[in-house]
């Protein structure tokens, strides 16, 4: 398995690899503004402590070849589903969900760690069935593959996660060339089962929906977050108001201001200029991420770069959609950004796992 | 689908799925900056206008401290509102300004007022406490010239009110403001009101409920908006007593202008009724701010205001030990009822005159006349005869030398020597000589009010120690039972019926039959007990010879419903001075009785 050659280091995409670190001395950055001293700095340790891991399991992820995670694929699947079933027996409830295990001094997310389990599994299932009618038996796969996690997550509830699981999947079966009108008559069958989904929705949830229809419902409860997250970006104008200017997120008005709501903090301290060069890298990755995925010849590696790409771009759009208040908010992190162990430590795996695509692209 | 065709159309086709999603995704990026630039460069200075009057005021709402019951329902301590005087870091734009104004209107050295500052973050929206209990004056002087006071909150507080400013001092405890060395603990936030001694102490987890809070949103001169989220406070739990606030009065009325302790204790439970140490300190001065030189000048005091005596004061018992003398002699049948002996004011040993407290001594008197009068000729003999192994047995027999385990924090053990015979290493060994000394409760003896109380507890019973109980419950503001105590014996001392009785009856001639008590004679209630004069350490010629009081105490004597014990301190004899204090006790204690015969008496 370790086939460790010269030719795989000369493949390493150092630019991608650039880009992500610079993404992630910007989180750090921010951690540290947000509450110098007191709270500020261990929190920014904490993080960069999570990025050592994350370098780590990223370092593991390089050295396997990526096929044999794919053969894998069953086995993570069902682990990670038995880890979703664990949240519910094991999990720590936080305000209102349990989403996190405990792992003696750190709390898992296995939610975010099937994000990458998720897209595995759909590579395993769409490249090992050689089936004649691969459409209907894809379809028929990829709901069921989806369906399992998607109803446990939204269970936890982690409504975030479960809506990002959709979005990659539709982009794998893109890649796989689905037709699109077999796509539009799955939409159609969604939009039928969204009634069902209201009724599933935990009370704030359905709030939060009805909240990004009309902010003004209820400015004082839920779109407290987000006029204040729009506040807060808005008031950074052009240039930011730098690191001791930001009062809307220094002075706690921001809530979640250190996790789902980072961009916010970074967007008040460094306006639209800071905002840009950050939407260019994280573009830049996403670019990467697909260039690596159209070069690669191998159906798995395809697929799987595909998937990768997908999971980090979707995080990235619903999470600055929802803060910048064009999507409702549901809680997702931003990848390389957000506070968070779990998070970190996936975004960081699912950067080796393109790498070692790359890297081996050429085999 | 792409299953069939040649590898080169694959890719191609491949690629061009690829394509399409890239541009998906790079379309969702372009819409981003889009809304970015909306918010940032065409709505950025409406934002960030709001982001200027985005002022939110975080209003702690302080959780009114428990109230403490005495056992009739009678509040000991209360609540009131009291203004505090605080200032919220972020909004002092101009803090120098504002402090020395501040510091001009109230008269606060700036010092004091940067102090405060120094301890909080610049940029806090929390009000940080400068000063409590703030004068309706100087609240009127802020809130004239509130405009030029940006920053500066006054907010309301409840503050502790009390009966009398020394009523029961020592042992409801003061409440202060937690200390720097105390904020170290970390369950306490800077300017939480702690209870610092006695029950306010012991029972502070319980008292002090959980703060609530506001979160406001406010206008540039700092008036309420809206509120936005409000957290109710949790009321601390509130505490019953053991304590009967009359008779507790009553013992404290006695005492004053005495140094000393009253120990008022039901011998059928352990409950303490009343519990006092003079002199007091003032509660009040607590509740407030207590200045640095006020406080230095308390712990300084050479009369020891904060130290409970009633606890935490060790005396020598003095006479009162002749009980355990007379209880350990016949128990162990050295002595006998019958034991005569002649008393001529002297007892010669070894070369040694031992004096009685009576020149010219009490003449022929036994063992019951000797407890009457407390004759020492006779218990010097009797102590020899008894053995001073036996003595000491018995003393820790009736909870000498042991922390009484009242829950009250600094009790004392008291000291019970150690009989070693013969010469030892350090110092001498035990010799007759202080067989003789203790044998009248002097010498290496020592013990606090409390423990004497709960050793006359147990004669007044027939030998149960009770653990003495000041806290029957503690009720939450919600109506449950946080916290309940029921009565709790911690010993028992072992002596024959005969014995007991005879005590009991001994010591009511100490009152009733011209004995050294009588001036803790009532009408219409037998009152038994026994006087004790110690002699205490002379630090200095002044107060040499003033020796300390005891009456030691029950009654009615044949059905003992009450332990009543009398220290003070460098009084005189105990007969004396000790007995009319336990005289007043009892009045309040038996007040329908005494008024019916003296009713009776007058018809």
């Amino acid at each position: 398995m370790l086939r460790f050659d010269r030719r795989l280091l000369q493949n390493v995409d150092w630019p991608l690899v650039a880009t992500a670190l610079f993404i992630i001395a910007l989180s750090v950055l921010s951690l540290w503004a947000l509450a110098p001293g007191r709270t500020g700095g261990p929190l920014a340790w904490r993080q960069l402590s999570w990025v050592g891991v994350g370098l780590a399991a990223l370092l593991v992820v390089i050295s396997v070849d990526y096929r044999s995670l794919v053969r894998l694929a069953p086995l993570f699947y069902a682990v990670g589903v038995g880890l979703l079933l664990a949240v519910f027996v094991l999990g720590r409830t936080v305000s209102g969900a349990r989403r996190w295990i405990h792992l003696g001094p750190v709390t898992v997310q296995p939610s975010e760690l099937f994000k990458l389990v998720f897209v595995l599994a759909l590579t395993w299932a769409l490249t090992s069935w050689r089936a004649p009618s691969l459409s209907r038996s894809a379809i028929f796969g990829t709901l069921i593959l989806l369906g399992v996690p998607f109803v446990l997550v939204v269970r936890q509830p982690d409504l975030g996660t479960a809506l990002v699981l959709v979005p990659v999947a539709v982009t794998i079966l893109v890649g796989v060339g689905v037709r699109l009108r077999v796509l539009g008559g799955l939409a159609l069958g969604g939009l039928g089962v969204l009634p069902l989904c209201w009724l599933a929705l935990k009370p704030y949830q359905r709030d939060r929906l009805l909240v990004y229809l009309d902010p003004f419902r209820d400015p004082l409860g839920t779109a407290y977050n987000v006029i204040q997250a729009k506040i807060a970006i808005g008031s950074g104008q052009l240039l930011g108001k730098g690191p001791s200017g930001a009062t809307q997120s220094r002075l706690a008005f921001l809530p979640e201001r250190h996790t789902d709501f980072i961009f916010a903090v970074f967007a008040e301290m460094w306006g639209f200029i800071g905002c840009l060069v950050l939407i260019v890298a994280y573009g830049f990755l996403v670019l990467r991420g697909f260039e690596i995925a159209a070069k690669t010849a191998e159906p798995r590696g395809q697929l799987l770069a595909l998937g990768v790409t997908a999971v980090f771009a979707t995080q990235t759009l619903v999470n600055m959609g929802m803060v910048t208040g064009l999507l409702p908010v549901v809680g997702i992190p931003l990848p390389l950004m957000s506070y968070g162990g779990s998070s970190m430590v996936v975004s960081l795996m699912g950067l080796g796992l393109l790498l070692s695509i790359r890297m081996r692209q050429f085999h | 689908m792409g299953l069939g065709q040649r590898p080169i159309d694959r890719n191609e086709s491949w690629r061009r799925r690829v394509l399409a999603l890239t541009t998906a995704a790079m379309v969702g990026f372009f819409g981003l900056l889009g809304q970015l630039w909306y918010l940032q460069a065409l709505e950025g200075g409406r934002l960030q206008e709001m982001s200027e009057k985005n002022r939110i005021r975080i209003r702690p709402v302080a959780a009114p401290r428990g109230i403490l019951f005495d056992r009739n329902g009678l509040p000991l301590v209360d609540n009131r509102p009291a203004f505090t005087l605080s200032l919220i870091p972020h909004e002092l734009d101009d803090r120098d300004t504002v402090l020395a104004r501040l510091s001009v209107l109230l008269k606060i050295p700036l010092t004091e007022l940067q102090d405060v500052l120094d301890k909080a973050p610049p940029d806090s929206i929390r009000p940080q406490r400068v000063r409590r209990g703030l004068s309706l004056e100087d609240v009127t002087k802020i809130e004239e010239r509130r405009i030029e006071l940006p920053g500066v909150v006054v907010e309301v507080e409840p503050q502790r009110v009390y009966p009398t400013s020394t009523f029961a001092a020592h042992l409801l405890g003061y409440v202060r403001e937690v200390s720097d060395e105390q904020m170290k603990q970390g369950h306490y936030r800077r300017g939480d009101m702690i209870g610092q001694s006695g029950l306010e102490r012991l029972l502070d987890e319980y008292l002090r409920g959980r703060d609530g809070g506001e979160r406001i949103e406010v206008d540039a001169l700092g008036r309420p908006v809206q509120v936005m989220r409000r957290e109710e406070p949790d009321p601390g739990a509130q505490v019953i007593t053991t304590i009967d606030r009359r008779i507790q009065e009553a013992a404290e009325r006695a005492m004053s202008r005495r140094a000393g302790a009253v120990v008022v204790m039901d011998p059928r439970n352990g409950d303490i009724l009343a519990l006092t140490s003079s002199p007091a300190f003032a509660l009040d001065r607590f509740a407030g701010n207590l200045e640095r030189e006020d406080w230095l000048r308390l712990v300084r005091d050479p009369m020891t205001p904060l130290m409970n005596r009633a606890v935490q004061s060790q005396y020598a018992p003095g006479s009162v030990f002749k009980v355990v003398v007379a209880a350990a002699g016949l128990q162990e049948a050295s002595l006998t009822p019958m034991d005569r002996t002649y008393c001529n004011g002297e007892f010669h040993m070894g070369g040694w005159t031992f004096k009685d407290w009576k020149k010219g001594g009490h003449g022929h008197v036994d063992l019951r006349l000797a407890l009457i009068h407390s004759c020492n000729i006779f218990f010097y003999q009797a102590g020899l005869k008894v053995g001073p192994e036996a003595v000491v047995r018995y003393a820790r027999a009736f909870g000498l030398g042991a922390v009484p385990g009242g829950d009250l924090g600094g009790e004392k053990p008291g000291l019970i020597p150690v009989v070693q015979p013969g010469r030892q290493r350090h110092g001498r060994g035990w010799q007759a000589g202080d067989t003789v000394n203790i044998s009248i409760g002097q010498g290496r003896l020592l013990v606090t009010p409390l423990q004497v109380a709960r050793m006359m507890g147990a004669v007044a019973n027939g030998g149960i120690l009770w653990k003495p109980r000041l806290v029957q419950r503690v009720e939450r503001s919600d109506g449950s039972i946080a916290y309940s105590s029921s009565s709790k014996s911690t010993g028992h001392v072992d002596l024959s019926p005969a014995v007991w009785s005879f005590l009991r009856h001994a010591l009511t001639g100490v009152v009733n039959e011209g004995g050294t008590g009588s001036a803790a004679r009532i009408p219409g209630v037998l009152v038994a007990g026994k006087t004790g004069t110690a002699q205490s350490v002379a630090n200095s010629d002044a107060s040499k010879g003033q020796d300390h009081a005891w009456f030691a105490s029950f009654a009615p004597a044949n059905d003992p419903q009450v332990v009543v014990v009398v220290l003070v301190e460098r009084g005189g004899k105990g007969g004396q001075v000790a007995a009319p204090i336990a005289r007043q006790v009892y009045e309040a204690l038996f007040l329908d009785k005494v008024a019916m015969v003296a009713l009776e008496g007058e018809s």
